[in-house]
């Protein structure tokens, strides 16, 4: 772990929409820490012990089924946070929560973070439109997998990566996405390369380069603007 | 295991530069209809062509054909 970042120019959009005073709040127990691929936040029932905000890497929220096989149900990048909910209270995971895009996170301890929210009205209550918020998305992906195509759901999602890490290179692997949308990795790698071949994105191994975000755009399905809108910053800013 | 490539041909050709190791054919057959269906699901179409002219083309490591599906199976 490395000091505590500067919050004032924070990456992540929670946070630079803090007032200083509430940021105080947090001083030294706010520490920025890089945190690799496959690092495990929280396991589903899980007490939460910590608080992600996301500097620059993505938070993958993933359910599990007895046999194995995952989906994932939610991301989270710089414009939100894992385990934000633990301000209320001690609050066990609903989820797998996994480093899926390497980078930087401000963590702080959940007790820590419960403090500091028992002492500012306005913390609390950007934790109960953020909750709102993700509660908006889970809803929204949940039909858009019942409903939409998968080359739909697959621009969505390569869109909804690069906003959450504010790069338009997405490290991830088609075995990944596969496990992420649901779908069997020689889909998305067919899926894919009619992506590549309409030249809206480039695939090298483990590495997804979004070339034409309006192309992208036209093919994501209408999901994308809806949880786009629900996590625009503006709307989870403090007043 | 075996490799097994499942690529989509019409005029155009859509690789799949993977491939997945299945068990034996049979079980790329099953794993073929299962993309089958993925890839028609609430799908017209694939680079501005109907799946009525797709066709799924399972080949082995070597480069041989299969079997192959007409997509039209799955709309």
């Amino acid at each position: 772990m490395t000091n505590a970042p500067d919050l004032s120019r924070s990456d992540n959009r929670l946070l630079a929409a803090l007032p200083r005073e509430t940021l105080a709040l947090f001083g030294q127990d706010l520490k920025q820490v890089l945190l690799s691929p496959g690092a495990v936040c929280y396991e589903a029932g899980d007490r939460i012990d910590r608080v992600y905000f996301p500097l620059s890497g993505m938070i993958s929220l993933l359910v599990a089924g007895r046999n194995g096989d995952v989906v994932e149900t939610g991301i989270v990048g710089r414009e939100g946070a894992a385990g934000l909910h633990s301000g209320l209270g001690e609050r066990r995971s609903y989820n797998r929560a996994i480093i899926q895009i390497p980078g930087h996170f401000a963590v702080i301890s959940a007790a820590h973070f419960e403090r500091a929210v028992s002492n500012s009205p306005p913390l609390r209550d950007l934790i109960v439109r953020y909750v709102e918020s993700r509660w908006a998305e889970a809803q929204q992906i949940a039909a858009c997998n019942a409903l939409h195509s998968g080359t739909a759901r697959l621009c969505r999602w390569l869109l909804q990566a690069a906003d959450c890490t504010g790069s338009d290179h997405v490290p991830l692997t088609q075995e990944y996405l596969a496990d992420m949308l649901g779908m069997r990795r020689t889909t998305v790698t067919l899926l894919a390369q009619e992506l590549q071949k309409r030249q809206a994105i480039r695939y090298t191994r483990g590495r997804i380069t979004l070339l034409d975000r309006n192309m992208l755009e036209a093919g994501a399905c209408d999901c994308y603007e809806a949880i786009k809108r629900e996590n625009h910053p503006l709307r989870i800013e403090v007043d | 295991m075996p490799m097994y490539y499942f690529h989509l041909s019409n005029d155009d050709k859509v690789t799949d530069v993977d491939g997945t190791d299945l068990a034996n054919v049979a079980a790329a057959r099953i794993h073929a209809i299962r993309v089958a269906r993925e890839l028609t699901f609430k799908s017209e179409g694939l680079l501005d062509h109907s799946w009525a002219v797709w066709r799924m083309l399972v080949h082995d490591d070597g480069g041989i054909e299969l079997f192959s599906l007409p997509l039209s199976d799955f709309e």
